[in-house]
């Protein structure tokens, strides 16, 4: 069975740090943005994105910060760091070409 | 950016290794958080709390792999199983204290052996220049038939300084044996010993002083115009108590006003291994320190003094230097035919000036080296053996934790860590050990005018080295012990535990009995080695040395040098003759004499190149060379050199007389082989220099303190002859020598009050650190050595021996039961062991004669194989076989075969 929209290799990366460039998020709160922005195109395994954000801590992408919700409970919050601006940067110039050169290509009219 | 990315990922890492706890518990929270979110959700759309919980767990897709997943990018797995195994490590050697004791101790031995020869190595050959970028720096020198480390002289060094295209610099030096010094005028004058230096050798060497500055080019410029010196850190402490308001001052060196400009740092004590230069002088004021009044060493193309050092450019490689040098070496020799024939030049590295062929000091590092790793070799043996039979014993532990699912790597990885715990601790206990030694090192003095210092010591680069050969170790006996126990078979290892299996024991038992063969042949080779060495030694020693035996006793040894209170060469002869003739007048002494360079001193003689008369020269020579001395009519007499033929020299054998010689034995044997030498003659120089005739042959004897000066030639002429300044005075008496210093001194101020007596000592001194203590730290090195490895495989052998028997325990029970007699199981299990003894003893027998045949060609021929160590040491190790197969075998033949079946 494949999943819907299988991500790209290494487009999880870009998401989260889009995602967070935009404000402070914890965990639960990305899976409900990611499913709420892509109108539920974009399914990533609630599985695999807790592994995910933990690598982008240890590449010093983004920090954590345990702060109090809305609903006061205790959460760890995301946040970009300056590392990971610069990082996000080059990952959408990157996926901007990559997938401008896949558009082109998709539209070749066929001769 | 680099290091932008480990400023975030540092404080993340350290917080997983060191608040492991904290890390686990907010992945839970995090995780459960996130869980709690989605069960909300799941119940808010209608499901019951309990399957909404499910939905939860299989979104998330198994909430632990899920954790183990997120703790692998903290990358730090590694790090903390490798902590999980130390801690193991520890409680399971806990469990078994006096095995790991004596792996420890075992080990510990082992590295400590090590660490000593091994400083002595890093002092003699590996510890860089104390420069800057000391990699840079190459020494440049002079290549001739009888040397390829030669000297070059100044108008040479002229040359490659200003025709080389590969160095940011070419420096020159020379050592000062001896100059006057006094701090202030009128002060008596001191000797210390220097370093005649061109301009810019601070600045190419890159040696920043502490105090003032360093020289200028121009003060090298004009010979004898710029009095200036540069004192030695330690110098300056002792002498000037380290005043930083030297700089500055006036001294007086060698009767001149010297200027102080600048300290050296601390951390320059010079170029050299052992000797620490006091003062630095420019080489301008060469003329000030002359030796040889007859010789200008700016223009004569024959003086070759100088040390000649260069800093590659960056970017210049050591081969284009090294083509470059050849080229210039061949337009010297066109330019001075006559001066520089057959000569060549070449650049060489730290480490090809530290490894030159007639140095024995580095050999001997090597050698102590080589043998302090067979030590080492057969205590990693040991501890081997000793693992592999604990390793035995945990076969049921490790069935069950591979049958629980270990891996076998990770099981490895365990095993490992155990010995590499065991041997880190032996090697902390041995760095101890070996500083012990490396101290003991230091305890013996030099007798020197200049003070020279031991330079074996711990430092990092022994201290690092001495931690890997641990590491090794640990891989070297861990490794055998740990492939071996992994590799069991689970339902037997989870049956049977401990017990050889018949039918397989065959490949078992091969490992463990290629261990009793490793140990009895390593330990004889080394024992074969250490036997040679010290024959060798003690041999050397003796050899040559008789002729001092009453010298030691009685002779008092005065260095003089006239120059230094402004003595001409006339002034200079009239002193000593009248310092000689006052005290033979004395009814105390025996006999006086001169000499330049007493035997079994640690200064070079000089060398004089000569053509000997009716000798075939080879085509390509122009004259040969021989160690010389110069002295008096006294010498032969005093010191105690025997005339074999002929005659010693005479007063009468003036400047005016005839030229004459005294040759050695050795001398009179090689070139006129058959003959007597007496009355053959050679000619100084070359084949149309001075005549001289020879009058004597004199019995040849050690002439360094090298244990191996022995049978060289050597050449003495009279001081008569060839005036020089700088002269050892012989006082021989019937007592104690000691007792003829104030009447020396007294005969000296009668003639002049300000002479300085440079060094007094007796010549037992000199004999001692010569002949008795420097050989002999070498001898106790090599005794050290073979006794503890002696020890060790002693212990060892016994270890393996006896635990091999009793594995066999069972297997004997029931040879009992089922008849067999005692005696017959005693003979089986000892010639088991008298077989592998006999193996290992035939393979250190061929081992042994090998390492003799290497070593009797590197150092001495000490002649052949030693039996007497086969004889003694091959019976006592069967001596300890069989006692290590009686006494298990005998206990196992006592028990009762229902117990011994039961043994496990």
């Amino acid at each position: 069975m494949s999943k819907p929209a299988d991500l790209v290799q290494g487009t999880l990366d870009l998401l989260l740090l889009k995602l967070l460039a935009l404000e402070p998020l914890h965990g639960w709160a990305i899976s409900l943005r990611l499913r709420s922005v892509s109108n539920d195109v974009l399914q990533v395994s609630e599985g695999s994105l807790y592994p995910a954000l933990h690598k982008l801590e240890q590449e010093g992408w983004i920090r954590a910060e345990w702060k109090t919700t809305e609903n006061n409970r205790r959460a760890k919050f995301y946040s970009l760091t300056r590392l990971g601006r610069k990082q996000l940067d080059l990952e959408a110039s990157n996926w901007q070409r990559l997938s401008n050169a896949i558009s082109q290509v998709v539209q070749l009219s066929e001769a | 950016m680099k290091m932008e990315h480990w400023w975030f990922q540092a404080p993340l890492k350290l917080k997983a290794i060191f608040r492991r706890g904290r890390a686990e518990q907010e992945l839970d929270e995090e995780l459960q958080f996130h869980l709690d979110r989605k069960i909300e959700e799941g119940v808010a759309e209608g499901l019951s709390p309990e399957t909404a919980r499910l939905r939860a767990l299989r979104a998330m897709g198994g909430l632990d792999q899920r954790k183990e997943q997120i703790r692998d990018t903290r990358g730090i797995h590694w790090l903390t199983d490798f902590l999980d195994d130390v801690r193991y490590a520890f409680r399971s050697l806990r469990r078994a204290p006096g095995l790991s004791a004596f792996v420890v101790v075992t080990i510990a031995l082992g590295i400590g052996m090590t660490a000593t020869p091994l400083s002595m190595l890093d002092a003699l050959v590996f510890r860089p220049y104390p420069v800057s970028r000391p990699g840079d720096v190459v020494t440049l020198v002079g290549t001739s038939r009888d040397n390829a480390y030669d000297a070059f002289s100044y108008r040479e060094y002229l040359d490659l300084r200003d025709h080389t295209r590969s160095y940011d610099g070419v420096v020159a030096s020379t050592t000062l044996l001896s100059v006057g010094f006094s701090s202030r005028a009128g002060e008596t004058p001191q000797v210390r010993g220097g370093q005649l230096v061109s301009g810019n050798y601070f600045r190419v060497l890159g040696v920043e002083p502490t105090l003032g500055r360093g020289f200028r080019d121009d003060e090298d410029a004009v010979p004898g115009r710029d009095a200036v010196v540069v004192l030695a850190p330690d110098f300056w402490k002792r002498e000037f108590a380290a005043d930083p308001a030297v700089v500055g001052r006036t001294v007086r060196i060698n009767g001149v006003d010297f200027t102080v400009i600048g300290v050296a740092p601390e951390t320059f004590p010079g170029m050299f291994i052992f000797m620490r230069p006091d003062l630095y002088v420019p080489l301008a004021m060469a003329g000030r320190f002359s030796t040889n009044p007859q010789k200008n060493f700016f223009v004569d193309p024959d003086d070759r003094e100088l040390t000649v050092r260069a800093r590659l450019k960056s970017g210049a490689t050591l081969h284009e230097a090294r083509t470059e040098i050849a080229v210039l070496a061949r337009s010297l020799e066109r330019e001075y035919p006559k001066s520089n024939r057959d000569r060549g030049a070449a650049v060489r590295t730290q480490f090809e000036m530290r490894t030159q062929d007639t140095d024995v000091n580095w050999k001997f590092g090597v050698i102590f080296t080589v043998l302090a790793l067979a030590v080492l070799l057969v205590a990693c043996t040991n501890a081997a053996g000793l693992l592999l039979s604990r390793a035995r014993t945990r076969t049921r532990e490790i069935a069950v934790r591979l049958a629980i699912g270990a891996g076998r790597f990770r099981l490895i990885r365990l095993l490992l860590t155990e010995s590499l715990v065991l041997a880190l601790l032996g090697g902390v206990a041995g760095i101890a050990v070996g500083y012990a030694g490396i101290s003991a090192l230091d305890t013996f003095t030099i007798p020197a005018e200049v003070p020279l210092k031991v330079p074996f010591r711990m430092d990092l680069r022994v201290l690092i080295a001495s931690l890997a050969l641990a590491v090794l170790s640990a891989i070297f006996c861990g490794l055998a012990p740990a492939l071996q126990s992994t590799r069991t078979d689970l339902l037997r290892g989870l049956k049977a535990a401990d017990v050889d299996e018949p039918g397989r024991r065959r490949k078992r038992l091969w490992g463990r009995n290629a261990l009793v063969v490793a140990q009895v042949a390593m330990s004889l080779m080394l024992l074969a080695a250490s036997f040679l060495m010290f024959r060798g030694f003690r041999h050397s020693i003796g050899e040559g040395v008789d002729f001092a035996l009453e010298a030691k006793d009685h002779v008092l040894m005065v260095r003089f040098d006239p120059r230094l209170v402004q003595y001409d060469a006339a002034r200079t002869e009239q002193f000593y003759k009248r310092l000689a003739e006052r005290l033979r007048d004395s009814p105390d002494v025996l006999g006086t004499g001169y000499t330049q360079n007493p035997p079994l001193g640690l200064d070079d003689f000089d060398r004089v190149a000569f053509v000997p008369e009716g000798f075939q020269m080879p085509r390509d020579r122009e004259s040969l060379a021989s160690m010389m001395d110069t002295v008096d009519d006294g010498f032969f007499e005093t010191m105690g050199v025997a005339i074999l033929r002929g005659r010693g020299f005479r007063a009468s054998d003036d400047a005016h007389a005839p030229r004459v010689a005294v040759v050695n034995e050795v001398f009179a044997k090689h070139y006129w082989p058959n003959q007597d030498a007496v009355g053959k003659r050679f000619r100084l120089d070359r084949s149309d220099g001075a005549p001289v005739e020879i009058v004597g042959v004199a019995k040849s004897i050690k002439y360094r303190d090298s244990p191996f000066g022995a049978g060289i030639d050597f050449v003495y002429l009279p001081v008569t002859q060839h005036p020089a300044a700088r002269l050892v005075l012989l006082t021989k008496s019937a007592g104690d020598p000691l007792q003829m210093v104030e009447p020396v001194k007294e005969a000296v101020r009668a003639l002049d009050p300000n002479m300085p007596l440079l060094e007094t000592r007796t010549y037992a001194d000199l004999y001692r650190y010569s002949v008795v203590e420097g050989p002999g730290i070498a001898v106790k090195l090599v005794g050290t050595l073979g006794a503890v490895g002696l020890l060790l495989a002693i212990a060892g052998l016994y270890g393996l021996v006896a635990y091999n028997v009793t594995r066999r325990t069972r297997e004997i029970g029931i040879r009992i039961a089922i008849g067999a007699k005692p005696a017959d199981v005693l003979k089986l299990v000892m010639s088991k062991g008298l077989k592998l003894v006999g193996i290992g003893a035939a393979i250190g027998l061929v081992m042994g004669v090998a390492i003799e045949r290497v070593m009797n060609a590197m150092l001495f021929n000490a002649g052949g194989i030693d039996l007497l160590v086969y004889l003694v040491v091959v019976p006592a190790m069967i001596a300890v076989t069989m006692l290590a197969a009686y006494a298990p075998a005998r206990r196992a033949t006592h028990i009762a075969p229902t117990l011994a079946l039961r043994c496990e």
